[in-house]
């Protein structure tokens, strides 16, 4: 999955550098790649979400 | 002049987030060294990526606030995404860690410094962007800005490989603990592990459940060891000091015929027919170590009396008739002028670690305070730990059951399901009264095995016990007062 996102990444910043015009396309990825380094870091954290330490 | 100022410190940024942690990352410890992130790691590496993208972004289009907003809020994330993951490790002993250590510090450390400086770096730029910067349309890019761009391609190109052959395609996902990375596909390992079924907790293994002696079966006959002897209670009354709050804990010293009672706060030294407080006062749990509720106490060398929080964490205090009550202010809600507080501080465990304590006792032979453990929701074990002249840990066991005890455990119970709310302890015998399944243990300290156990029907949720000559006083959270006779051996 996170090779998923990498090219995404690679995919959106390409967007960005070469046709510009693209620009809510490119967004739109943006937001998409955040999204999943999100559900993924809470997928690998799911059985303690919150730091592991004395609160 | 300005604007072009703001572009090239931003350019500039994103080169420098690409190349230091993403690009060395990839590169030089991966390529070079072999390193793998882990799944974690993967996720905190892609969110500089990310960072690095909206500056991209920012470069092209100018500072829109949707591009400021998501920047901000990718590295809060990752900010977040750092303490979570530093936090498995930040209690573990010097130079201890996971994987690589870069500088004197691991690297997952590494990335909570790195987000923190970039919402600092966001932040500077914020405040050095005004109204007109924003712009409509594309900006063109200088040569500096092509070279970020560039670079960030070559980065994530970089990182595209090393995902690939450490994570895999779709559905595989990074692993919690990687594999060194190789060029060589026979060596490359994709797992669904992650994906696999667990349950979703806040807090994981640090959700554990305060004690609570109403909690448990006071039944004897459905305890852990079968057919114990049964040890009549000889008298029974109830405590009618002056208290605040319940009885917790209940200690005897015969050098001065006091006994010692704890509340959920208060200390309490009573005289010898527990009617009538000689002194006491309610300590001030807050504002210095975190004391939590007592629940044992002990007498020490010279009159001193120690209250043990459930949370391991104690305070030391020396009855004095003159003490200064201005300074105790501090310290104490009540009778500031009774006491002076000598230490307030916390025992250490490693087999206790993760458990509340109920209880607490002094070995004048050894000069020792000992505490026992009570099963949690998360951890299920008695373990009871010694700590020497300087409160430290000095020894740590899990009682075994003495082979000449002719005690037997019926099925798969173990001792572990003993919940220990008072002890005792005198000539080398500790004495332990479990709320649950109202059983009295006998365990030898040097041979660190129970080697007599006794069922005491009748108690209502002890809290405490205290040896009184060969009378065993056991007190309850109602305030009840039972006195058995010690057991003869």
């Amino acid at each position: 999955m996170e090779f998923l996102n990498l090219v995404i990444i690679f995919i959106a910043a390409c967007l960005v550098l070469r046709k510009p015009h693209k620009e809510r396309l490119a967004f739109g990825l943006l937001v998409v790649s955040v999204l999943l380094m999100v559900f993924l870091f809470s997928i690998a954290t799911r059985t303690g979400l919150l730091p592991g330490v004395n609160y | 002049m300005r604007r072009d100022v703001l572009y090239t410190i931003l350019a500039l940024a994103v080169i420098a987030l690409a190349v230091i942690p993403v690009g060395v990352a990839v590169f030089v410890l991966g390529f070079v060294y072999g390193d793998s992130p882990c799944v974690m790691c993967w996720e905190q590496r892609i969110g500089m990526a990310l960072v690095a993208l909206v500056g991209l972004f920012v470069l092209r289009y100018g500072p829109k606030p949707k591009y400021l907003g998501m920047a901000v809020l990718v590295a809060i994330w990752g900010v977040f995404m750092g303490i979570r993951h530093t936090g498995m490790h930040a209690a573990r002993d010097v130079g201890q860690g996971f994987s690589a250590e870069i500088l004197g510090a691991h690297t997952y450390t590494w990335a909570l410094f790195i987000y923190w400086v970039s919402v600092a770096t966001m932040g500077v730029l914020l405040l050095m962007t005004k109204k007109e910067d924003i712009e409509d349309q594309p900006r063109t890019l200088r040569p500096l800005e092509w070279l970020a761009g560039v670079v960030f391609l070559v980065v994530i190109a970089g990182n595209i490989i090393q995902a690939f052959a450490s994570t895999g395609p779709p559905p595989f996902m990074g692993q919690s603990d990687p594999v060194r990375f190789s060029f060589n596909p026979t060596h490359w390992v994709w797992s669904l592990e992650e994906w696999s079924p667990a349950p979703i907790s806040l807090r994981g293994r640090w959700s554990i459940d305060k004690p609570d002696v109403a909690a448990v079966s006071s039944e004897p006959g459905a305890g852990p060891l079968a057919d114990l002897p049964i040890l009549s209670v000889k008298t029974q009354s109830k405590l009618t000091l002056p208290l605040a709050g319940t009885p917790t804990d209940l200690a005897y010293d015969p050098a001065t015929s006091q006994f010692l009672v704890t509340t959920q706060q208060g200390i309490y030294l009573a005289d010898e027919t527990l009617g009538k407080v000689n002194r006491h006062t309610v300590i001030d749990v807050g504002f210095a170590v975190d004391l939590g509720q007592f629940g044992g106490a002990a007498f020490l060398d010279k009159g001193a009396v120690m209250a043990v929080g459930e949370n391991k964490s104690y305070v030391v205090l020396e009855p004095n008739d003159k003490a200064d009550a201005n300074a105790n202010f501090r310290y104490f809600l009540e009778s500031f002028d009774k006491f002076n507080e000598v230490s307030r501080s916390r025992f250490g465990t490693v087999r206790g670690r993760m458990m509340y304590t109920m209880s607490a006792a002094y070995d004048p032979a050894t000069k020792s305070v000992y505490t026992v453990t009570v099963p949690n929701n998360k951890v299920k074990r008695l373990v009871i730990s010694r700590f020497g002249r300087d409160l430290t840990l000095s020894e740590e066991f899990l009682p075994t059951i003495a082979a000449e005890s002719g005690l037997k455990l019926t099925g798969k119970r173990t001792l572990d399901e003993f919940y220990v709310t008072g002890t005792a302890i005198a000539d080398g015998r500790m004495y332990a009264i479990s709320a649950a399944y109202n059983t009295l243990l006998t365990i030898d300290l040097h041979a660190r095995a129970v080697v007599a156990a006794h069922a005491i029907p009748g108690l209502v949720r002890p809290t405490g016990i205290a040896l009184k000559g060969e009378d065993l006083y056991i007190v309850g959270e109602s305030g009840a007062l039972w006195v058995v006779a010690r057991p003869p051996n």
